[in-house]
């Protein structure tokens, strides 16, 4: 599940159980409380009805007595039964037998209370009538006198009465000897029968009915009607108790269901925030610590850069890594820059405000803040020295490291260190350099962007052009031939020689600009000029490049009338890779009617090999021989051996740097068919009319 | 628990009532605004259809708080059917009217305000009346704080002022508290009170009030009259001539005496109530004597009565 719908259910869930939670609560607060009200009224009746009972015997008890607490009582027992029937428990229609029981109970009620009237009624008139008869028999002093039988029957009637009174018992009064009977003609006496038998007859009359009422109040059963519907009632109380129970446990149980979804929540967020922060950490770290090294990269440099006042840095290559890579494989390559940024870390961690970053693939920088320099140089010369003397091993390999260490402070730092670096690894002599600005390292940089700025505008204004030297046969003092050697015209209609800008040019995109340039308007050349031949210089460098032969062949091919007279002057490079390649270039130039001449020979990397392998028609011999030819031997020597060579191969040769006509005099002795130089003409914007020279 | 506080209850009540009369308590708790306002209710004929019956017109709350007629008048100058009770110390009975209709005063007050003979109104004409009287409107607002006049609002105001019309400091009560010594007279004449019975049904706080009786025990009571006894209430003819027993407090200002004011002075009141109802007949001299005791039941006029 996913964590937004788990929370969601969370919260659906609390929310239902809550209100669940509040609606048990109002449902079991109200029941408890109607169930309370309820029995606390029911215990209310009863209590007061037996208050009331109570009551009721008291006053028999007495002769006269106050009946203003019995009446109140009275009337609370209607209050009380008003409350119990007016309980809002009785509302619910699980509690209807109960009602009823009570509506029911309303008429018993009443008809105790109108028994309790009556027995008011008939108590007072018998307790007045059994009063007025003590105190009559009492005063009949007359009948003491003269009619004892009649006294004694008197107070033998009198006794029963209250006997049956005390007894509650009819079985006391005989109705018909409870009169008094006399023939006496004394007006007392007779007086005295009359009031007795008043009363007697009073009391005969209404005893039997006295007697039920009282028993009819006092065990009016009342008390044991309502224990009845109490116990009803609380047997189906019983079962709304037994809901609310299993209502609380659901609730419960959802409660706990909840908490416990809460707990699986809670445990997973920790767990994600947990992961969350271990991947902030290793990506915080990733962000300034190279992966490799476990030193601080690149970009944590540049930023410490900025913090500090007085940068110093130390920037340290391995020599010949690439070498190392090349020949053990990156696997050993790696191991030793781990090794050597551990080394590093021993030798300058003891140092305080150094600090070491990885910068390059095998570049390592070391920033100082404010050190002297002479300080920051030893340091360098100890940890190159140090580095130079321990043996580093990787997978059984034992390796010993050569380091170039360039040390700066003149902002900007970086960019300075670097080329003091460059500059230090062109130059085997040290292993520890400081930078100063008499290195002028910088002006070179300056200058190479202005001569590519330059290249950029003269191909873009069509300023690249070549110039043309003869060549001339010395058999016949004639020119035969020209050479095209590019030149750049600047804005001041000055021009470059290819010595400032080729290298460059080489370099940049615009090389085979320049190459296509010097073909076509070479050609075009040709074209005016159809007595002379053209050569152009290609490097073998350039033969390797696919597109720049494409493109020459394609031109060539397009001018059929000039293309036979266009000469390649091959130029040596150090390295021939592809000899094959070569070869076919050659191969396919001669169907154009090209010769291929070899540039520069006797010098540099220019070798004889070239001759076995490729078909070559002219050999021109190096300048450096040619120069020194009438006051050198060994050179004399030496141009006599090539020539003599080149002619057993069936190959002329060209003199080049022939700059006085001793030279030119001696090269025609020797037989050297073709010759060129300031001696004769500099290399000119277009070739001359005239074929004629004079030697 | 219960048991324990009635027997304590019980026990109290036993000692304090060596007599079976308690007096008046001296102070009653009442709302005084609101009883103020039922006393004007009270006086004021607007409660009646024609303008012309008010309560006081038959409950003199100055000479008895009944009237000297033989029945009542009330609407339209019509008579009633039986004689009106008084109106002072009311809360103290049990019941209200001649045969306890009603359960209370509240159920009282609304009886003569229905009854066509006396004020011939209803619930909705009383609440109409009132709520046009901006007299009225204010008082009630200040008692009740609502803008509309209920008709359950004037009852209880009229109620709250009979509860305040109790008649204190009689000269019985008094001799109850030990405040005072009975005459001679006086003394014998509550002893023979007692002696002869009448106490067994005139006795508690308002010595009557608190239970029925029939009108001639001993020798059937003028049994073709047609007064609403209470007979009209339970149906049971055995009931004919059964009363709420009367209070006797005051009664020596409320005569003519009986539902039926068939008694003028009290004399004639005493010895018919001992022929009827304790069957003896009682010497004049006794009668005199049980006189001069009722005398002592007069109380201090109500205080919301006295004049500020």
């Amino acid at each position: 599940m996913k964590l937004r719908s788990l929370i969601f259910l969370v919260f659906g869930v609390g929310i239902i159980s809550s209100i669940a939670i509040v609606y048990f609560y109002i449902l079991q607060r109200d029941f408890t409380k109607h169930h309370r009200e309820f029995l606390l009224s029911l215990n209310s009746l009863k209590n007061t009805h037996t208050n009331l009972d109570h009551q009721i015997l008291q006053s028999s008890i007495y002769a006269y007595h106050n009946q203003d607490e019995i009446s109140a009582t009275a009337s609370k027992v209607v209050e009380d039964y008003k409350r119990l029937i007016k309980s809002n428990i009785l509302e619910n229609k699980t509690y209807a037998q109960t009602k009823a029981d009570l509506i029911l109970f309303k008429e018993y009620i009443d008809i105790d209370l109108r028994n309790l009237d009556e027995y008011f009624m008939l108590n007072a008139g018998i307790k007045n009538s059994l009063i007025f008869l003590s105190r009559l028999v009492e005063n009949a002093l007359v009948l003491q006198e003269k009619d004892k039988d009649l006294f004694i029957e008197a107070t033998k009637i009198l006794n029963h009465f209250n006997d049956a009174k005390r007894m509650q018992d009819i079985d006391y009064i005989n109705k018909n000897n409870f009169l008094l009977k006399s023939d006496s003609k004394n007006t007392k006496t007779k007086k005295f029968i009359a009031n007795f038998n008043l009363h007697s007859k009073y009391l005969i009359n209404k005893y039997p009915s006295f007697i039920h009422i009282a028993y009819s109040v006092i065990n009016d059963g009342l008390e044991n009607y309502l224990e009845k519907v109490g116990e009803e009632f609380s047997l189906t109380a019983l079962d709304d108790f037994k809901a609310l129970d299993i209502f609380a446990s659901i609730l419960f149980s959802v409660f706990i269901s909840s908490l416990f979804f809460i707990v699986i929540l809670f445990i997973k967020y920790l767990k994600e925030n947990k992961k969350l922060k271990e991947i902030t950490s290793s990506l915080e770290h990733s962000l300034i610590y190279d992966h490799l090294t476990d030193l601080h990269n690149r970009k944590a440099f540049e930023k410490q850069l900025q913090k500090l006042d007085k940068p110093h840095l130390l920037l340290i290559n391995i020599d010949g890594f690439k070498y190392i890579n090349d020949v053990y494989g990156n696997d050993v390559g790696n191991i030793i820059l781990k090794e050597l940024s551990l080394f590093i870390k021993s030798e300058v961690d003891a140092i305080n405000s150094a600090c070491i970053y990885r910068l390059d693939g095998d570049e390592f920088g070391i920033l100082f803040n404010d050190i002297k320099n002479f300080e920051a140089v030893a340091i360098a010369h100890t940890l190159e020295n140090k580095i130079s003397n321990h043996t580093f091993t990787a997978n059984d390999l034992t390796l010993n490291l050569a380091v170039s260490i360039a040390s700066n402070s003149v902002a900007p730092i970086l960019e300075n260190t670097d080329l003091t670096l460059k500059f230090l690894k062109k130059d085997n002599t040290q292993r520890v350099l400081e930078y100063n600005d008499n290195l002028n390292l910088k002006t070179d940089i300056e200058e190479n962007m202005k001569i590519l700025e330059h290249i950029k505008n003269a191909i873009k204004e069509d300023r690249i052009v070549p110039f043309f030297q003869p060549i001339i046969n010395l058999k016949t003092s004639k020119i035969e031939k020209y050479e095209a050697l590019v030149r750049l015209k600047l804005d001041d209609n000055t021009y470059l020689t290819p010595f400032k800008f080729l290298d460059i040019a080489k370099k940049s995109s615009y090389y085979r600009f320049i190459t296509k340039t010097m073909i076509e308007k070479t050609l075009m050349m040709a074209k005016e000029y159809p007595q002379y031949r053209f050569s152009i210089n290609i490097s073998m460098i350039d033969i390797q490049d696919h597109k720049l032969t494409k493109m020459l062949f394609k031109i060539l091919t397009a001018n059929p009338e000039a293309a036979n007279r266009l000469d390649i002057e091959l130029l040596e490079s150090e390295n021939l890779r592809n000899l094959v390649v070569v070869q076919d270039f050659i191969k396919r130039l001669q169907t154009f009617g090209s010769e291929i001449l070899i540039d520069d020979f006797g010098t540099g990397y220019s070798n004889f090999t070239y001759f076995s392998d490729l078909d070559i028609d002219i050999v021109k011999i190096d300048g450096s021989i040619v120069r020194e030819i009438g006051i050198n031997k060994r050179k004399l020597h030496m141009l006599k051996s090539i020539h003599k060579f080149s002619d057993g191969m069936n190959m002329k040769n060209i003199a080049e740097f022939v700059e006085t006509k001793e030279v030119a005099i001696l090269l025609r002795e020797i037989g050297v068919e073709y010759a060129q130089g300031y001696y004769f003409s500099q290399p000119i914007e277009r070739p001359l009319e005239s074929d004629e020279v004079i030697i | 628990m219960i048991k324990t506080i009635i027997t304590f209850v019980s026990i109290v009540i036993t000692a304090y009532a060596g007599e079976p009369i308690s007096p008046i308590p001296l102070e009653v708790n009442i709302d005084i605004e609101k009883a103020k306002l039922g006393e004007e209710l009270f006086s004021d004929p607007i409660l009646s259809k024609d303008n012309s019956t008010a309560c006081l017109s038959c409950h003199d709350l100055y000479n008895g708080g009944d009237d000297s007629n033989i029945v009542s008048i009330g609407f339209a100058g019509k008579n009633g059917n039986i004689q009106s009770p008084t109106v002072l110390n009311a809360k103290y009975n049990f019941k209200q009217f001649w045969n306890g209709r009603a359960n209370n005063l509240i159920e009282q007050a609304d009886g003569p305000f229905n009854n066509p003979v006396e004020h011939n109104m209803n619930a909705l004409l009383i609440e109409a009346r009132l709520n046009a009287s901006d007299k009225y409107k204010n008082k009630f607002f200040k008692v009740y704080k609502t803008s509309q006049i209920k008709y359950g609002q004037v009852l209880a105001a009229i109620v709250e002022f009979e509860n305040a019309l109790t008649t204190p400091n009689s000269k019985f009560d008094k001799f109850l508290r030990a405040e005072t010594k009975l005459t001679k007279d006086e003394k014998e004449g509550y002893i023979l009170f007692k002696q002869y019975g009448c106490i067994t049904c005139h006795n508690g706080i308002n010595i009557g009030g608190n239970s029925f009786q029939k009108m001639g025990t001993f020798m059937e009571y003028d049994s073709k009259n047609d007064y609403p006894d209470r007979s009209k209430i339970t149906n049971n003819p055995s009931h004919k001539n059964v009363f709420k027993v009367p209070t006797l407090r005051n009664i020596n200002l409320t005569a003519p005496y009986f539902h039926d004011a068939s008694a003028t002075t009290l004399n004639d009141a005493i010895e018919t109530m001992a022929k009827y109802n304790l069957g003896v007949e009682l010497e004049n001299e006794e009668i005199d004597k049980i006189v001069s005791f009722l005398k002592t039941l007069d109380g201090k006029s109500p205080k919301i009565l006295d004049k500020k």
